[in-house]
């Protein structure tokens, strides 16, 4: 029993940044955006927040100060791709680098060190433990006493399927990757809808970031999103966006995850267990493609 | 081409300048930390010398990147294909004993092999699955990367060695230094002007160009779209593999625990800086190794944290790159509206 537990839970660690970042890649995906920012996005998010956690000694104005990163991120993009007409793809691939180049530089400069920041002072988003639900004896303890940023991605999953669907915006947010002009002619500018699609993806991208630097563990190590907006922008274009589609994906990528963390004490090496969540990617497009060749068929 | 040399000059003097003020608003003095960076990247014996031999991987894995994004596939690949070269390159270095004749070019071989293997992977899941080269490149990054260090943990691990690399290969396999210079630039020129000669003068070259620009005029006009494809793919996959093959030979002689990790997105960065030219891919390769070879004597002088230079090459990329758009519409308006005066004339 305390296997399956163990498991749901690492398997829960590993899907939520995922997730995260995927509910906000699929806001830019539904608004016509080649985004591959979600990746530099999540990395100075990670960054901001422990460098908000650890100087204002607070895990909100750390989570805060996370969020206010991806948003200057998202700005650069905005500036750069919507404003400027510069090409996204390279756009976002500067972005990355930029976003790889900037956190190694700030952590020299401000923290003093090379590798990896961690230090007593950085305040951890606490675990929540669901009020009603708690008590339940064997789904109180599958359900409850994970990280706040958990429950946030959940209601992020739901609240964006019902924005994306069910309103206003939802509706223009999709014309807007369908057929920006009929968008434009009809009143709504295209490229304002872009602009707010980028700055609901780099809110969740701070949020990913900052459950990777201050929900897990406390600290900041140089390139720690390790690929997990890539990871998650395959996520959205194999299942065209669909928030519920992501979740599932995401837990299937947390379930990965966390078998590589199941496996480290066994006789495989750990060079190995570390490649299942990419090789999961890769098998998870086999699958995605397998299935549309047989629709076309 | 003028427009292009222009947006790039504006553009990396633009970057400066904005890395200047980063510079003074952390506190430094920009102006001596500028002359640092070119001090020991350009305007010293020693520094030239290391500025070139540090070029090699960076405008081979821009090579790569460069034809493949002007030929289509979006080969995303060059940090693994790179590693999977330099095992390639370490594997006939260690085991294989001949004459350097013999082993120098052997070796090199292998290093072009590994990475074609490695991309070649790729292209044949995106031909027999339609598995798009874009996520898959770069997921096989990872499971090379993976790959390299288990195989430098436990194979072929030096047993006298603290931290996880192979012993060092024969020394028949080392490239010699001529006049202070690696030879392993030899190589990289003659690369560069094969790859120059390949797209620009070459039947091939234009397939691929045009391949690049529109598929489907590409089908109709007779080229072998899908067979182009796999060609691009291995190319460049083994220009990656090469800069992997000659860091090992040229420079610490055995593959080091995170080898291709300080290339990793360089090749592609100077790709995206030079639009996929191959002159201007290898001129943006001599800025930006310059850059990284100035940035320890600049560390060393000016107390500036050498990562200050990633942050001024994404800077540069983004300028650039941006510069090249605006500047474009700032010269179409000027077209219109000379166009404009002389119909109304």
């Amino acid at each position: 029993m305390n296997v399956l537990f163990g498991l749901v839970s690492a398997m829960v660690v590993g899907a939520t940044p995922i997730l995260l970042a995927a509910i906000g890649g699929t806001f830019t995906f539904y608004a016509g955006i080649f985004n591959i920012a979600m990746e530099g996005m999540m990395l100075v998010g990670a960054f901001c927040a422990v460098l908000g956690s650890f100087f204002l000694h607070s895990w909100f104005l750390g989570v805060l100060c996370a969020i206010a990163g991806a948003l200057i991120m998202a700005g650069i993009f905005i500036l750069f791709a919507v404003k400027l007409h510069t090409d996204e793809f390279l756009t976002g691939i500067a972005l990355n680098l930029f976003a790889v180049g900037l956190t190694t530089f700030l952590l020299r400069d401000i923290f003093h060190v090379k590798g990896a920041f961690t230090d007593a002072g950085i305040r951890a988003i606490p675990s929540v433990k669901l009020p009603l639900i708690d008590g339940i004896p064997f789904l109180g303890r599958l359900l409850s006493g994970y990280n706040l940023i958990v429950y946030v991605a959940v209601l992020a999953t739901v609240l964006s399927a019902f924005v994306i669907f069910r309103t206003r915006f939802g509706l223009r947010l999709r014309a807007a990757g369908y057929n920006a002009v009929c968008l434009n002619s009809s009143g709504v500018p295209a490229s304002m809808i872009r602009i707010w699609s980028l700055i609901v993806c780099a809110v969740c991208c701070g949020l990913a970031g900052a459950y990777l630097s201050l929900g897990y563990v406390r600290l900041f190590a140089e390139n720690m999103s390790a690929g997990r907006g890539w990871i998650s922008l395959a996520a959205v274009i194999l299942v065209s966006g669909n928030p519920w589609g992501i979740a599932v994906i995401s837990l299937l990528f947390g379930f990965f995850d966390g078998l590589t963390v199941f496996l480290q004490g066994s006789r495989i090496p750990t060079q190995f267990t570390a490649m299942i969540p990419y090789v999961a990617t890769l098998g998870s497009l086999y699958l995605y493609s397998v299935r549309k060749k047989r629709r076309q068929a | 081409m003028r427009k292009q040399t222009l947006s790039g000059i504006l553009g990396v003097l633009a970057a400066f300048v904005i890395g200047a003020l980063v510079l003074a608003l952390q506190g430094f003095n920009p102006v001596a930390t500028y002359g640092a960076l070119l001090q020991y990247s350009l305007f010293s014996a020693s520094g030239f010398t290391a500025t070139l031999t540090r070029a090699v991987p960076l405008i081979l894995t821009g090579l790569s990147a460069s034809i493949a994004f002007a030929s289509g596939p979006v080969n995303l690949g060059q940090p693994g294909q790179l590693e999977m070269g330099a095992l390639g390159a370490t594997l006939i270095g260690l085991f294989v004993h001949l004459p350097s004749a013999f082993l120098i070019p052997l070796c090199i071989l292998a290093a072009l092999l590994g990475g074609a293997l490695w991309s070649g992977l790729a292209a044949l899941l995106k031909r027999a699955f339609a598995m798009d080269e874009f996520i898959v490149t770069l997921m096989l990054n990872f499971i090379a990367d993976y790959f390299a260090l288990w195989v430098i943990t436990y194979p072929l691990f030096d047993p006298s060695a603290s931290s996880p690399m192979t012993r060092s290969i024969n020394t028949a396999a080392w490239l010699p230094d001529l006049g202070g210079v690696n030879t392993s630039v030899l190589f990289m020129v003659l690369a560069a002007v094969i790859c120059w000669l390949i797209m620009s003068r070459g039947r091939s070259g234009y397939e691929w160009r045009m391949t690049g620009q529109n598929p489907l005029f590409a089908r109709i006009g007779g080229c072998k779209v899908d067979a182009n494809y796999v060609r691009v793919m291995l190319v460049t996959g083994a220009l990656a593999g090469l800069a992997g093959g000659l860091m090992i030979m040229g420079g610490p002689h055995r593959f080091v625990k995170g080898l291709g990790a300080n290339y990793a997105w360089d090749g592609i960065m100077i790709a995206v800086v030079a639009s996929n030219g191959i002159s201007g891919t290898f001129l943006y390769g001599l800025l930006f190794s310059a850059l990284q070879q100035g940035a320890i004597g600049m560390e060393l002088v000016t107390a500036v944290p050498s990562e200050f230079i990633d942050v001024l090459q994404a800077v540069i990329v983004l300028v650039v790159v941006a510069g090249r758009v605006s500047l474009n519409m700032v010269f179409d308006r000027l077209a219109t509206r000379r166009k404009l005066k002389e119909s109304a004339r």
